[in-house]
């Protein structure tokens, strides 16, 4: 049984998941209406206690639209994230956390880190199975844009070759992400920092002019300012990685000698398999190398237990608010308690009535599930707008099976639920009714 | 089609143990009308609920032909209501929020499949009958004649042999009143219908074959025979 769904395809899966969620809803809603038309009286009743309903509805609405938000939201942030790390095969750095150099190197998060010199970076580069191996240069900004030195090869790479304009060819030219306010032929001055605590006359003034600009990557490096790593060592004052004989060099290879060093190298392996070994080999004494997919895998792991417990605290929260609409819906049937009767003496069974108040409650359920579903997906559409504003990194949150089994499980689990007021109609004595 | 009515130390208790109505004999021929009245509180209505089988507390014997109404099952006596039984309520008991017809037609909703097309068409001739020809205006806007008039359809619509009313022209003003009255009774008269009315009007009672008064749960005049 298990190898057979284990052989389903992925989308049948969730389909057949689906139905399998929803069944009992419409099992239950089958036995219980069976052999009745009570669809008119149930929209006439309905109708007359219409605010009450509606309010009904909209409370599931929010519940249900705040639980399918939330685990929208945080798989698009997942994959958003993931998809962001997704140029980045390989980092090597100077040891330390992980975490902090892969926040610097991918999401581009300012922080002090340590170098790597020009023998390290000389042995990666020049390793047999490295097909690019990029130095990244941070600290300086223009604005809200940070800049980073590097190679054109990374430049090309990361952008996948969507370079409108040109790449830089010499020491005063830079390319920009998609995001930055800079157009091709506009001029800027780099300062010397990041963010409030820039300096901006810290590097005597020198402009340098965009000839290039990257199509969007949908991540933070949109809103970066590249340049050639040669210029950012130069404008502070370092050698800038070639001999003086080579000083108009762009680009690698570098002369170790005439490397100020990097935090940064970002490595591609010229076949995947290769990463791995490159990884066990940069792992030493002095440079750490991590694959900032495996990063983000651990984070989603410890955070997967949060969402776990996210999901199980908005189930809970959204059953609380169905469970006291169920409530409301018990005390207005007290409302109806004369027209329930009136049914009985017309010779009503008691599984009708029970039908009505169930399907009452159904109603409610279903309407305000479909609502809270709209209202999650704009919510998510909102919150990933405003976390791709924040963050540049491109979140986009459409509704996906685990929305929609969540759904289904919800609504099955209410409608049985609500079986339990229904039971009212059972307990009422025809009489007392009519006479109330 | 209607049956005899054959009622033997009827008692009625409240929650209790009080006794509320107490009836040692009762017998109405098939197709006759029966008055009842008395003051309030007197029992009448619970006399006319225990007919219709809708008391949990009744004990002896209420009798309709051959059935033995207070031996059947709660679910039993339903089913006898639906096949046989028709009521009307002193305020109508209306589902505002539908029409004419669907309110008259109201027991097809729970009707088997197969009768409920020939219960809908009942329920139109009926309304015809009474003058009742907006069968889709909503009829919260109907006037209290109008909207006991579809009480009575409803009433016939499963073309029951008994109708039971309770205070039915209560609510009526004096000439929306006589009207029905003359109606019911038509109605009742052209079709072999047993009728049991509670009431205090003098002028339905007055129409009716047979007047029973009831104070205190207990049958006054057993049989106040009146002139046919």
């Amino acid at each position: 049984m298990i190898a057979l769904w284990d052989g389903l395809p992925a989308e049948t899966q969730d389909i057949a998941l689906v139905v399998l969620l929803i069944l009992p809803a419409l099992i239950v809603g089958r036995i219980v209406l069976r052999g009745y038309a009570p669809w008119p009286l149930i929209g006439a009743l309905l109708w007359r206690f219409r605010w009450a309903n509606g309010l009904f509805v909209l409370l599931i609405a929010v519940s249900v639209g705040m639980g399918i938000g939330l685990l929208a939201q945080e798989r698009g942030l997942r994959q958003g994230t993931a998809a962001a790390a997704d140029k980045f095969d390989l980092v090597v750095t100077a040891p330390g956390s992980e975490i902090t150099m892969m926040l610097a190197a991918v999401f581009l998060q300012p922080s002090d880190v340590p170098l790597l010199d020009g023998a390290t970076y000389a042995a990666i580069a020049g390793h047999e199975n490295v097909a690019l191996a990029a130095p990244l240069g941070f600290g300086d900004s223009f604005g809200a844009s940070p800049i980073v030195g590097t190679t054109a090869e990374f430049a090309i790479h990361l952008s996948d070759g969507r370079i409108e304009g040109r790449m830089w060819q010499d020491y005063g030219e830079a390319v920009v992400g998609a995001l930055t306010p800079l157009q091709i032929g506009d001029g800027f001055i780099p300062a010397h920092g990041v963010g409030d605590g820039a300096e901006h006359d810290a590097h005597g003034g020198e402009e340098l002019h965009v000839v290039g600009r990257m199509g969007a990557t949908g991540t933070p490096w949109d809103r970066a300012i590249l340049l050639p790593i040669e210029t950012v060592w130069d404008v502070h004052g370092l050698a800038n990685g070639h001999a003086p004989e080579h000083g108009e060099q762009i680009g690698p290879p570098f002369d170790p000698a005439y490397f100020p060093g990097t935090p940064v190298i970002i490595v591609r392996a010229n076949e995947l398999w290769a990463n791995y070994a490159l990884r066990s080999e940069f792992i030493t004494d002095r440079t750490m190398a991590f694959f900032p997919g495996t990063v983000l895998g651990n984070l989603y792991r410890v955070l997967g237990d949060i969402r776990q417990a996210i999901s199980l605290m908005t189930l809970v929260t959204q059953s609380l608010v169905a469970a006291s609409v169920l409530l409301g819906l018990f005390i207005l049937s007290n409302l109806f308690q004369r027209q329930l009767a009136l049914l009985r003496a017309l010779g009503a069974p008691a599984r009708f009535v029970f039908a009505i108040l169930w399907s009452y409650g159904a109603v409610l359920l279903v309407v305000g599930a479909a609502f809270g579903t709209v209202l999650g997906m704009i919510a998510a559409t909102v919150l990933s707008r405003v976390i791709s504003a924040r963050t540049d990194i491109l979140v986009s949150a459409p509704i996906g099976w685990s929305e929609i089994h969540y759904l289904a499980g919800f609504i099955s689990l209410m409608t049985l639920l609500s079986l339990l007021p229904a039971l009212a109609a059972f307990r009422k004595s025809i009489v007392a009714g009519l006479r109330s | 089609m209607t049956m005899p009515l054959s009622v033997t130390d009827c008692v009625v208790r409240s929650d209790r143990g009080r006794v509320l109505l107490s009836v040692p004999s009762l017998e109405l021929g098939p197709g006759v009308s029966l008055g009842i009245r008395g003051p309030s509180g007197a029992g009448k209505s619970t006399l006319l609920y225990a007919l219709a089988g809708l008391s949990d507390r009744a004990e002896g014997s209420i009798r309709w032909g051959d059935t033995e109404l207070l031996a059947l099952s709660t679910a039993r006596r339903t089913q006898f209501r639906a096949a046989w039984i028709g009521m009307i309520f002193q305020d109508f008991l209306l589902f505002d929020e539908l029409g004419a017809l669907a309110n008259a037609s109201l027991p097809a909703m729970f009707a088997p499949r197969s009768d409920r097309s020939a219960l809908k068409t009942r329920a139109g001739a009926q309304l015809a009958h009474l003058g009742i020809t907006a069968l889709k205006r909503t009829v919260d806007s109907f006037s209290g004649g109008e909207r006991q008039r579809v009480a009575v359809a409803r009433a016939l619509s499963n073309d029951a042999g008994i109708l039971l009313a309770d205070e039915p022209t209560a609510s009526l003003n004096r000439d929306a009143a006589d009207a029905l009255i003359a109606d019911l009774v038509a109605k009742v008269r052209n079709n072999g219908k047993t009728l049991i009315a509670v009431s205090h009007d003098a002028h339905l009672l007055d129409s009716m074959d047979q007047i029973i008064s009831l104070t205190d749960g207990q049958i006054e005049t057993p049989s106040g025979a009146r002139p046919a």
